[in-house]
């Protein structure tokens, strides 16, 4: 019997010749690094202090960034974020991690972009970080698993348990229409099997829709996959994956790729060609309907960004519906890029100009608005987002009501002042 | 810490999420819980009064996907802190699986426990042995135990005093 992808990378990562799903094992990383978001890291550090450890399994494979608040600082919090960066760097210094492993602003961003763009996290290798959303990795066939409060743990041992999850395969035929995105396809995976239809399981993208699908597209498919309960979401890497991390890196990698005669528990079949832009109704994650059943629905705000959105993609898609046009009056629309990266290649594209003309605000990159850092939700407010997830008062006021939909449905509800089809737009 | 419990029960529904249902989130963001007690805030979405009526040593029955969204550590060190000894659903999800067992929260997963128990129930359970015994109606349900590095972890009361334990003897 054949092996999936995510089997064989942990078999790999773990030096067994196969393990099954159900098996429990101590898992670390090899080709790969452990990133720790300086935000995180002071506490990290404090934990460090608290429990006398002194010492990281190793140095060399921790990479330093801040990435979740950019510029910002809570005022709930007892430090600035520049505070907490200090704080970081000067704790992993001493500890040992090399100078040239530690990022500051302008050269980073979200933390699910950075490792991507960087070249830590490698097609059939591991990425583990403190952040739920890290199964973003599964786009580039690389595991991507949330290590969430065991972070400092993980930094002294090197190694975590995890538990080898069954595989669901997702096979998506067709053909996308224009103006529906990767985002869409998983929205409406989750409208289907429901917020419980993945749980502890890893969700397999495949099908000619997996093939035809950019990268972006992709990574924003994994990222969104934990809400279906899934462990991990992943993609069998391409040429374009493979062509991607070439250019990026020196380190050898060596892509894993699931058997033809893999065990999956499940196996889904869609048409992509019928499925319709989607949208998540608040106050749940977990209600999604297409996007015809809530057209007309007034916002008051937009956001593009987090790590679910916020790629080169995103921002084009967004620019090519708003050129030439400008944003509905009534509407504030805050477009974070993902990474300095992004922010770079979309001005250099003319992109940005297009927003920034449009009366879009570009804010520095960053988790942005998705938990409420730039541009918080007041009172009542209607958003419309591309971001992660919509629990009330995640973006700002409790009051204030988040829909979620593709990137595409926000720059086209965002021009016309309510919720529309963002293939009308195109 | 042994890992056998005798309590009361309380009884919550399917897909329970972590900041919607188990630990506000806006609170938290607003800085109420700054005091690191997010005992008295737990379930307070569902019933207000929970953290109050709650007594130490109950155990919490759930549905499907307990503790879903976020990862966010908060619920389960919140629901350790209220005084449940032991939360028991039909699944969960895979990080406040994870986040239990490294923060010494005992977790059992058991198909249909929800079938067999009611609120109010008393239950005996015991992780090494695999069982959970109502005892108001007499039945008992046997499920697979965790493989003993993992009892071990949150016997040690989770993965941060166990890793002390391997410093203290030496092994790392």
């Amino acid at each position: 019997m054949g092996k999936t992808i995510v089997e064989k990378i942990m078999a790999k990562a773990v030096g067994k010749p196969e393990v099954s799903p159900g098996e429990y094992v101590k898992m670390g990383i090899k080709d790969t690094y452990i990133q720790i978001g300086s935000d995180i890291g002071a506490l990290n550090f404090r934990e460090y202090e608290r429990l006398g450890w002194d010492k990281f399994f190793d140095p060399e494979k921790v990479m330093i960034a801040p990435e979740h608040c950019g510029t910002w600082s809570r005022p709930q919090d007892n430090m600035s974020n520049r505070e907490s960066h200090r704080i970081t760097k000067e704790w992993a210094l001493s500890l040992g991690v090399p100078k040239e492993n530690i990022l500051d602003l302008g050269r980073v961003g979200t933390c699910h972009h950075l490792p991507i763009e960087k070249g830590w996290a490698l097609p059939g290798g591991v990425y583990l970080h403190s952040d739920t959303h890290c199964p973003t990795a599964g786009g580039v066939g690389c595991l991507g698993i949330n290590l969430s409060a065991s972070e400092p743990a993980f930094l002294r041992l090197g190694w975590m348990w995890f538990r080898v999850p069954k595989s669901i395969k997702f096979n998506i035929t067709g053909k996308l229409q224009d103006g529906v995105m990767g985002r869409d396809v998983f929205e409406y995976i989750l409208s289907q099997i429901g917020p419980a239809g993945a749980v502890y399981q890893a969700m397999e993208f495949t099908g000619p829709v997996m093939e035809d699908m950019s990268i972006d597209g992709r990574l924003s498919m994994c990222c969104l996959s934990i809400f279906t309960g899934a462990k991990t979401g992943i993609v069998n890497p391409d040429q374009k994956v493979i062509d991607w991390f070439k250019a990026r890196t020196e380190v050898p990698f060596e892509p894993q790729y699931s058997d033809p005669d893999a065990e999956y528990v499940k196996t889904y079949n869609y048409d992509g060609s019928k499925i319709e832009p989607q949208v998540v109704v608040p106050p749940y994650r977990r209600t999604v309907k297409p996007v015809s059943q809530v057209e007309g629905t007034k916002i008051t705000t937009a956001f593009i960004g987090s790590c679910a959105s916020g790629r080169d993609e995103d921002l084009r898609i967004a620019a090519r519906i708003l050129k030439g046009k400008k944003i509905h009056p009534d509407v504030m629309f805050n477009i974070t890029p993902g990474s300095a990266e992004t922010m770079l290649r979309t001005d250099k594209e003319g992109i940005l100009s297009t927003l920034l003309e449009a009366g879009c605000l570009v804010c520095a990159p960053s988790c942005s608005m998705c938990p409420g850092f730039y541009t918080p939700l007041a009172k009542n407010e209607v958003c419309i987002a591309s971001s992660t997830t919509n629990v009330p008062g995640r973006m700002g006021e409790d009051s204030a009501q988040v829909y979620l939909g593709s990137p595409a449905t926000v720059a086209a509800s965002a021009l016309a002042g309510k919720i529309v089809d963002p293939r009308k737009y195109l | 810490m042994a890992l056998k419990f005798k309590g009361k029960v309380w009884v919550f529904g399917d897909n329970l999420d972590v900041d919607k249902e188990i630990i506000p989130f806006r609170e938290r963001e607003m800085g109420l819980m700054k005091d690191g007690n997010f005992g008295k805030w737990v379930m307070t979405p569902v019933d207000p009064d929970f953290p109050k009526k709650v007594k130490k040593g109950d155990i919490m029955v759930v549905g499907t996907n307990m503790g879903c969204g976020h990862g966010h550590w908060h619920a389960n060190i919140g629901i350790k802190q209220a005084g449940i000894s032991c939360v028991i659903a039909e699944s969960f999800d895979r990080n406040f699986f994870k986040n239990s067992v490294n923060m010494g929260l005992p977790i059992i997963e058991l198909e249909g426990i929800n079938k067999v128990v009611k609120e109010g129930d008393e239950l005996e359970v015991d992780l090494e042995a695999g069982t959970v015994k109502n005892l108001t109606n007499k039945k008992t349900l046997k499920f697979t135990p965790l493989p003993d590095f993992l009892l071990e972890i949150m016997a040690a009361g989770g993965i941060e005093p166990y890793t002390n334990k391997l410093i203290a003897e030496g092994k790392i």
